[in-house]
C-alpha cells in the first residue's frame, strides 16, 4: 500500500472522528496543539488507525505518535516489517 | 420525621472475603484479592490480573428465588444483602414490607447477559438467548431482584453512576428514610467481574499489569474488580428504641458533575473538591474535624495525582494532618460496589477507631504527599469518615459518616 | 423538613411523533401513530416489525456544527433534548453559570447498542481493537454524561434505571432535590433509543404485539383485543425549579409537581393481587405526598401499552388507589401512539398532560373499542376528549415491578 493511501485513509479516519474538515488537517499537524485533541481521542484515532490496517502497534511506539504524519509513517513501518 | 439516620449493619461479598467480619479482618491485616483472571480468557489482551470473588455460593443465601436463574451482581447483591440484614439483627417478619426499600447502583449491571447475547450474535446462534434476556439483564434487575427475594415492596431504585454509585444509593436511601417514605433501607451497590469493563480499561491503557498501587511513585493504573456491599440504613430512634448496634450515622453528603471529559477528571480536580465540599456543608462538619478519608484512589497515575490535589484544595494545610487510603490496593476496583464497600470500611473505621492502609505503598510520589496509611492498618480515634467517589461522566460523590454519639 | 415548591419551567421532546411539545399534542390529539415498520435495523426472523422510531433524528439540527462523534444515539437524544429544554424555560448558556442547573436521567438501558457493538468488536477483532471512545458510552450513565459536558451542566448529575418508570423516578427524584434544597433547578426526564437489541429482548419475550395481528391498529391499549406493545424511543425533559426563585427570575410555569409515590410489586406481575396493589399502593403514596384527595384527580394518563397483564394491572390498580372513584376519570394511554419508549415514557406523558393543561383536550386511544366486563375505567375513549384539567396522575408501570406515580397540578390552583 502507497503512503498516499495510507495517508489519505488516516486523513478520512481523523475526519470521521474529530468532525475537522480534511482541508484543516495538514500532515504535520500535531494532534494536541494544532487540532486541539484530548488523548481519548487522539488513542481513538490511533485505534481505529490499527484497526483499519489491521496492524497492532506497540505502547512505546504509540506514545511516539505526535502527529498525521507520524500515524501515515507508523502504520507503514508496521505494514512493512523490516527484513533482517 | 426523623432526620437522623444511621448505619446498624453491614454485608460485604469482595475479593477478601465475604461477610463483614472476615472481610476486615484481612482488610486491616493488608490481604489482596487480586490474582489471574480466571472468568474469562485473558490470552488476546495485554494484561492478565483482576480481583474476582472466589468461592461464592449464590444458593447459600438466595432462598426465595432460584440463584440460576439470577446474574452474578444480582446474586451478590442478595448475599450482601442477606448478611446486612443479619448483622443488623432485623427480623423481616416484624418489618412493614411496603416501607421497606432498596437502592442500590451499579457501573454495568448484568454484562455477563449482554456478553453472552453477543457471543451468541457473533456466531449467528442468537436462537439460544430466549425470554430470559430481558428479565435478566437490564441493571435495574439487581435492585428488583434483592427486593424479590426479601420480599421488600417499598421503595425500590437503582443508580448507575458507575464508579460512584454506592454512594449515590447510599445518599438516595438516606434522603428517602429522612422524607419518611421508607422505615429501612438496604442501600449500597453490585458489579460483577466484566469482559466489556476488562476489554475498556486495558484498551485505554488504564489496568496495571500486576498490583495496585495507590498513590506510589510508580503505580501503574487500577485492577478491574467485582463485589458488593450493602448497608442496613434506619432512622437513630428506631435502631435505639431495637437495642440495635450502631456502626455510625450517615450525616451527610454532596454531589457534583465535572461536565469536562467523559473519562479523565477535571484537571484541578473542581467537581471533586465541590462534592466534598458539599458534603462538609451539608453534614455541618468543619474541614479540621474528618478524621479519615476513604479515597478514590485507584491507583492510575492521572486519578491519585488529582485526587491529590483536590482534596489539598478543600482541606488546605489539615490535608496533610488526615489519614487517607485507598482499599483498592487491595480489592481492585469494584466499579459500582466500590464505594458501597468503602462506606461500609469508612462505618467500621468509624465504630472500631481503626483505619485501613494502602498497601504497595514503598515509593512516595512529589505529587502525592499525604499521609495514605501505608501498608499498615492504623488505630486511631475516628470521629468523622469522608467517603470519595468519582466516576465516569464526571459524576462524583462524597459521603460523610459521623460517629452517632457526637451531635452537630 | 424543609419542603420548597417545586414547578415546571421548560420542557422538550424529541419523538416519533414531533421535536416539540405542540407537535407532540397535536399529533396525539388527532390519533396520529408513530408506529410503523422499523427501518433501522432488521426485524428479520422476530415476531413484532413495528416500532415508534424517530425517523431522520440529527442531533446537529439542535447542537449545530460541534463534533458529535463521541455521542451515540441515546446521548444525543439526551443532549438534543436539553438543548430545547433549556431555550424553552430560558436557561440559556449565559443565563447559567455551570453549577446552577442539573440533570436528572431516567433510562432503562441507556446505550445497549454501543455497549454490544464495543463488545462484538472487540470479540470479532480482538480487544486490541476495541474502541476507546465507545467504551465511555457503555457505562448507563454515559448519556447523562455527555449532555452535561455539552451544555456544561455542573449540578447535581443522577442516572436512575428502573426499567418503565427510570423516567418518572427521575422527575420524582429530581424533585426531592429541590424540594429540600439541594438543587434549585434540575433538568429530569428520561431517553431510551430503539435498536436491535432491547428489541429482540422484548420480542423473545412475548411482550410485543404479534404480526399476524399488527395491522397498523395495535397497539390497542386496554382493549380486550390487546396482545402486546410495540418499542419506541426518544427523549423528554422537564425543567423543574424551586418555585420561589422561578417567580423572582421571571420564569414561565407551565405547572407544579404536587407529589409522586413509587412500591415495588414482589411478583413482577405473576400475582394478580400483588401486582394491583403495588399499582394502588404508589398512587395512594403520591396523594398522601400532594396532600390530595383521590376525587381531586382530573385525569388520568396511564403508562398502559397493550401489554395484556399490565394493562388489567394499572386499570384495577388506579381503581383501587383513587378508592374506586374512577366512573368520571377522563383517561389517556399515549403510548398506544409513541410505543413504550421506556425512559422516555413517564417525561412524555408529563409534556403532553401539561399540553392537555394548557388547552384542554386529552388524546385518545386511537382503536380502542372492545371492552372487558366490569373494566373499571369508564372514560377511556377512542377519540380525544375534552378535559379541564387542573390536577392530573401520570403513571408509570413496568412488567419488571416498578410503579411510579405522579401528580401534576396547574398553578395557583
Amino acid at each position: 500500500m502507497s503512503t498516499d493511501e495510507i495517508r489519505t485513509r488516516v486523513k478520512k479516519s481523523i475526519a470521521t472522528i474529530t468532525n475537522i474538515s480534511l482541508d484543516e488537517i495538514s500532515d504535520s499537524a500535531s494532534y494536541k496543539d494544532d487540532l486541539k485533541l484530548d488523548s481519548l481521542t487522539i488513542l481513538e484515532i490511533a485505534v481505529d488507525a490499527e484497526y483499519q490496517f489491521q496492524v497492532q502497534i506497540s505502547d512505546d511506539d504509540l506514545g511516539e505518535i505526535r502527529t498525521v504524519e507520524d500515524t501515515v509513517r507508523m502504520v507503514q513501518q508496521y505494514l512493512s516489517p523490516a527484513v533482517v | 420525621m426523623d432526620h437522623r439516620i444511621v448505619i446498624t449493619g453491614i454485608g460485604v461479598v469482595t475479593p477478601i472475603g465475604t461477610g463483614c467480619e472476615g472481610f476486615w479482618r484481612n482488610l486491616l491485616a493488608g490481604y489482596s484479592g487480586i490474582a489471574p483472571v480466571q472468568s474469562f480468557d485473558t490470552s488476546g489482551y495485554n494484561v492478565h490480573r483482576g480481583a474476582e470473588v472466589k468461592e461464592f455460593n449464590a444458593k447459600e443465601y438466595t432462598l426465595n428465588l432460584d440463584a440460576a436463574h439470577l446474574g452474578r451482581a444480582s446474586q451478590f447483591a442478595i448475599a450482601a444483602s442477606r448478611l446486612a440484614l443479619a448483622d443488623a439483627g432485623v427480623e423481616i417478619r416484624s418489618i412493614d414490607l411496603k416501607r421497606a426499600g432498596v437502592s442500590m447502583g451499579t457501573t454495568s449491571g448484568e454484562p455477563r447477559e449482554v456478553e453472552r447475547f453477543d457471543d451468541s450474535y457473533v456466531s449467528k446462534d442468537l436462537g439460544r438467548i430466549g425470554p430470559e434476556f430481558l428479565s435478566l439483564y437490564p441493571c435495574h434487575v439487581i435492585a428488583a431482584h434483592v427486593a424479590s427475594e426479601l420480599h421488600f415492596a417499598g421503595v425500590n431504585t437503582m443508580i448507575p453512576t458507575a464508579c460512584a454509585a454506592g454512594n449515590y444509593a447510599i445518599a438516595h436511601a438516606l434522603d428517602v428514610l429522612r422524607a419518611g417514605r421508607a422505615d429501612l433501607m438496604l442501600a449500597g451497590g453490585s458489579d460483577a467481574f466484566s469482559r466489556i469493563t476488562f476489554t475498556g480499561f486495558a484498551r485505554l491503557g488504564a489496568v496495571a499489569p500486576e498490583i495496585c498501587q495507590p498513590f506510589d511513585r510508580f503505580r501503574k493504573g487500577m485492577i478491574p474488580a467485582e463485589g458488593a456491599g450493602v448497608l442496613v440504613l434506619e432512622s437513630l430512634s428506631r435502631a435505639r428504641k431495637r437495642g440495635a448496634r450502631i456502626y455510625a450515622e450517615v450525616a451527610g453528603y454532596g454531589l457534583s458533575c465535572d461536565a469536562h471529559h467523559m473519562t479523565a477528571a477535571h484537571p484541578q480536580g473542581d467537581g471533586a473538591a465541590r462534592a466534598m465540599q458539599q458534603a462538609l456543608a451539608d453534614s455541618r462538619t468543619e474541614p479540621e474535624e474528618v478524621s479519615y478519608i476513604s479515597a478514590h484512589g485507584t491507583g492510575t497515575p492521572t486519578n491519585d495525582r488529582l485526587e491529590t490535589i483536590a482534596v489539598k484544595r478543600l482541606f488546605k494545610d489539615a490535608a496533610y494532618r488526615i489519614p487517607i487510603s485507598s482499599i483498592k490496593s487491595m480489592l481492585g476496583h469494584t466499579m459500582g460496589a466500590a464505594s458501597a464497600i468503602e462506606a461500609a470500611v469508612c462505618a467500621l473505621a468509624v465504630f472500631h477507631d481503626c483505619v485501613p492502609p494502602t498497601i504497595n505503598l514503598n515509593e512516595p510520589d512529589p505529587d502525592c504527599d499525604l499521609d495514605y496509611v501505608p501498608n499498615y492498618a492504623r488505630r486511631l480515634r475516628v470521629n468523622v469518615a469522608m467517603n470519595n467517589a468519582y466516576a465516569f461522566g464526571g459524576n462524583n460523590a462524597s459521603l460523610i459518616l459521623r460517629k452517632w454519639e457526637l451531635s452537630n | 423538613m424543609m419542603r420548597n415548591r417545586v414547578v415546571i419551567t421548560g420542557m422538550s421532546v424529541v419523538s416519533a411523533l414531533g421535536d416539540s411539545p405542540a407537535r407532540l399534542y397535536a399529533s396525539l390529539c388527532e390519533g396520529r401513530s408513530g408506529i410503523k415498520p422499523v427501518r433501522g435495523f432488521s426485524t428479520a426472523g422476530l415476531g413484532c416489525p413495528l416500532g415508534g422510531e424517530i425517523a431522520d433524528f440529527d442531533a446537529a439540527n439542535y447542537l449545530g456544527q460541534r463534533n458529535l462523534r463521541p455521542l451515540d444515539r441515546t446521548s444525543r437524544l439526551v443532549a438534543s433534548a436539553a438543548q430545547l429544554a433549556l431555550e424553552d424555560s430560558g436557561w440559556s448558556a449565559d443565563v447559567r453559570k455551570g453549577d446552577e442547573v442539573g440533570l436528572v436521567l431516567g433510562t432503562m438501558f441507556c446505550s445497549v447498542h454501543t455497549i454490544s457493538e464495543f463488545d462484538r468488536r472487540a470479540l470479532e477483532a480482538g480487544p486490541a481493537y476495541a474502541s476507546p471512545m465507545d467504551f465511555s458510552n457503555t457505562v448507563i450513565n454515559a448519556a447523562a454524561g455527555q449532555t452535561a459536558i455539552v451544555h456544561d451542566l455542573r449540578g447535581v448529575n443522577t442516572t436512575i434505571s428502573t426499567g418503565v418508570t427510570s423516567g418518572l423516578a427521575a422527575i420524582a427524584y429530581a424533585t426531592d432535590l429541590i424540594r429540600s434544597g439541594r438543587a434549585h433547578a434540575l433538568l429530569a426526564g428520561g431517553a431510551d433509543e430503539l435498536c436491535f437489541e432491547s428489541f429482540y429482548g422484548f420480542d423473545r419475550a412475548g411482550l410485543l404485539c404479534r404480526s399476524d395481528n399488527c395491522a397498523g391498529d395495535f397497539p390497542i391499549p386496554f382493549d380486550a383485543r390487546r396482545n402486546g406493545s410495540a418499542l419506541g424511543e426518544g427523549a423528554a425533559l422537564l425543567m423543574l425549579e424551586d418555585a420561589a426563585l422561578a417567580r423572582k427570575r421571571g420564569a414561565r410555569v407551565l405547572g407544579e409537581v404536587r407529589g409522586h409515590g413509587a412500591s415495588y410489586d414482589c411478583s413482577r406481575g405473576h400475582d394478580d393481587k400483588e401486582s394491583v396493589e403495588a399499582v394502588a399502593y404508589a398512587i395512594r403514596q403520591a396523594l398522601h405526598d400532594a396532600f390530595m384527595l383521590p376525587n381531586e384527580i382530573d385525569c388520568l394518563s396511564a403508562s398502559a401499552n397493550g401489554s395484556e397483564l399490565g394493562d388489567r394491572h394499572e386499570a384495577y390498580g388506579v381503581f383501587a388507589g383513587l378508592n374506586g372513584q374512577t366512573h368520571r376519570l377522563p383517561v389517556t394511554a399515549v403510548k398506544s401512539m409513541l410505543g413504550e419508549t421506556l425512559g422516555a415514557s413517564g417525561p412524555m406523558q408529563t409534556v403532553a398532560l401539561l399540553e392537555t393543561m394548557r388547552d384542554g383536550v386529552l388524546p385518545g386511544i386511537p382503536q380502542l373499542e372492545t371492552i372487558e366486563d366490569g373494566f373499571p375505567l369508564e372514560m377511556a375513549r377512542a377519540e380525544s376528549q375534552e378535559a379541564e384539567v387542573i390536577n392530573g396522575l401520570i403513571n408509570s408501570v413496568g412488567l419488571d415491578g416498578h410503579c411510579c406515580s405522579l401528580i401534576l397540578s396547574q398553578c395557583d390552583r
